[in-house]
């Protein structure tokens, strides 16, 4: 019994490793830019997708093509935010909120037409293996990417700390008002925020090439995920977010476990209403906007 | 002034006349099923707008009352044997009490966040019904007895018929719209979606009036989705709460005119029939091409006409009336 548990522990806490990518880049866009990226999701399908082109097409390994895919979004964050979002930046929430759901809609269908419904897998030497440690069961595809998702997340937060890059845009996301004051640019920082927060999507995409299947749709199960853990771990806060990730795979892991094999959305609902109900401010307080 | 009124009498009596007999003269049946698309989603977008135009409540999740108006009124027939016009008031009903939970949990959050809410809400209610199949079919859905001719259950031999009924449904949620519009409600629903704490501290009850707005808007979804049901003879989980419903609701008023009469049906006009025409262009396989265009159409009306298409006709109709550039 407590081994079960443990396993399932170990399972959600390697896939949270994956939404906290996913929703620090959500919770970073939604604290710099103050909008909320519903196409996050699809461009952890594109950077997916790119690991599969490159692996099928080049036999470069999913892990690797790290290197492409996070430059690759990255450029696409920065032409987002600077033909797309900058236009419709302002307090009324309808135009920021459907722009970027009809981005979602658009990446989504025009998937489905180019690559089809069909689900593509990548299997590498490494995508059956792995470790076994006092009975437990630890896949070494999952140990990787999670390993990789806390490093990205950790160089983030240096990155935010310590550059002066950093430093504007948390200035920016404390008040654009005062930032742009102090000389900060803020259509370069949001460009840069956008950049990082797809290009951390796309390191998402490929880490999860070798374990799991790349299909137009597979963007909304991530980002579902990711708003939930942003509004838990509190609008716009990266360690929130991050940590809050990491309990929702674990969450999700102990539903399937002990609830059913399909239970782990309806986990992930439930979270979200008790969410609601009870801590609408995050587990951390603060304020709702 | 008078004048203004006359035109405008002058066309919608024009408008109401054409409509009234268009499906005598068309008999084609894939341009009735065309017709009867337009005015059931023209609905729907008229329900959405009430709750989403006019107070900015975002809600993505309306497929909750759709899909809970199909099943109330499909259960009591199929398992009671009652008359879906009878089920169809309960389905509001129901959809209207559902409304209240499903409100106080989203409303607690705003801008995108409330429209997140909505989302989850309206996919946990799918997941509900997929997951009992003891008192709901489960994922499999059931068919609806079809009974031939028989008015009395809401199911008709001729494709008019059910032209009428769902016209008849736009026409209720135009009248209740213009209600709203012109009364006090109206106004607090504006101040609340321009700024809804400007409205609260100058005395608007902004948690009532969305409470309440939120039940007459679930309550008309309800009645779409119990007409949707009985025209196709058929539901399951996927069809009744489908995504792709809450996203027609929202962006027929938004590319048509969010927050204002006709604006839904305009939206409902234009994106219906691009779908029809590419329809008939492409075959059946058009799954990923018509959300494709939706989407182009969605992100070319938000970048470049955000008060949506209607803001073209009105312009228009002003330089027609009153012969002077209209205003910017």
């Amino acid at each position: 019994m407590l081994e079960t548990v443990a396993q399932a522990v170990i399972n959600g806490l390697l896939i949270g490793g994956i939404y906290a990518l996913v929703s620090i880049g959500v919770t970073l866009i939604f604290g710099v830019v103050k909008i909320v990226n519903f196409a996050q999701g699809e461009f952890v399908m594109i950077g997916m997708y790119i690991s599969f082109y490159l692996a099928t097409q080049f036999g470069i390994d999913p892990i690797v093509s790290l290197v492409v895919s996070m430059p690759v979004l990255f450029v696409i964050g920065v032409l987002v935010q600077h033909f797309l979002i900058r236009r419709v930046l302002g307090p009324n929430d309808m135009p920021q909120i459907f722009l970027t759901f009809a981005l979602s809609l658009l990446l989504l269908n025009l998937a489905l037409m180019l690559f089809t419904a069909n689900y593509r897998t990548v299997h590498t030497s490494y995508s059956d293996e792995a470790f076994h440690l006092a009975g437990l069961y630890i896949p070494v595809a999952k140990l990787i990417a999670f390993v990789v998702a806390m490093g990205l997340s950790a160089a983030l937060w240096v990155f935010l700390h310590t550059t002066d890059l950093g430093k504007a845009m948390r200035a920016a996301a404390q008040n654009r008002d005062v930032a742009t004051l102090m000389g900060i640019n803020p259509n370069r920082v949001f460009c840069v925020a956008l950049g990082v927060a797809l290009a951390l999507a796309g390191a998402a995409g490929s880490l999860l090439m070798p374990f799991y299947s790349a299909y137009p749709f597979v963007g909304q199960v991530f980002v579902l995920m990711a708003f939930v853990a942003v509004v838990l771990g509190t609008l716009g806060n990266v360690m929130g977010a991050l940590i809050a990730s990491l309990m929702m795979g674990i969450a999700e892991s102990l539903g399937i476990q002990f609830v059913g094999a399909d239970s782990g959305l309806i986990v992930v609902f439930a979270m979200l209403l008790l969410t609601l109900a009870f801590k609408p401010n995050g587990l951390g307080g603060g304020r709702v906007r | 002034m008078a004048g203004i009124n006359k035109w405008k009498l002058m066309s919608l009596a024009a408008l109401a006349a054409v409509v009234l007999v268009l499906p005598q003269v068309v008999k084609s049946s894939f341009a009735i099923d065309i017709f009867i698309r337009i005015l059931l989603f023209s609905f729907i977008g008229v329900a959405w707008n009430l709750m989403g135009g006019y107070a900015k409540q975002l809600s993505l999740g309306h497929a909750a009352y759709f899909g809970l108006g199909a099943y109330t009124s499909t259960i009591m027939q199929v398992d009671f044997g009652i008359s879906p016009w009878i089920g169809m008031v309960a389905g509001g009903i129901v959809a209207m009490l559902a409304s209240l939970p499903i409100g106080w949990l989203c409303f607690r959050l705003r801008g995108p966040y409330f429209t997140i809410a909505t989302i989850a809400t309206a996919q946990a209610l799918m997941l509900i019904f997929l997951k009992f199949r003891d008192f709901a079919w489960g994922a499999e859905g059931t068919t609806i007895p079809n009974l031939g001719s028989s008015p009395l259950m809401m199911q008709f031999e001729a494709k008019a018929s059910y032209y009428y009924v769902v016209l008849g449904l736009l026409v209720l949620g135009l009248a209740i719209t213009q209600r709203i519009e012109r009364s006090w409600m109206g106004y607090y629903l504006v101040a609340i979606g321009e700024d809804e704490d400007a409205a609260e501290a100058i005395g608007v009850n902004a948690p009532r009036i969305k409470r309440d707005i939120y039940m007459i808007s679930a309550f008309l979804t309800a009645l779409a989705g119990t007409f949707y049901v009985q025209y196709i003879y058929f539901i399951d989980p996927a069809t009744a709460f489908n995504f792709n419903i809450s996203i027609e609701a929202a962006l027929v008023s938004i590319v048509g005119g969010i927050g204002t009469l006709w604006g839904p049906v305009i939206g409902t006009v234009l994106l219906e029939t691009t779908s029809a025409l590419l329809q008939s262009w492409l075959g059946s396989s058009t799954g990923g091409v018509q959300l494709t265009v939706y989407a182009l159409i969605l992100m070319a009306v938000i970048l470049w006409r955000p008060t949506g298409l209607i803001g073209i006709v009105t312009d228009a109709y002003q330089r027609h009336v009153n012969r002077k550039p209209a205003r910017a």
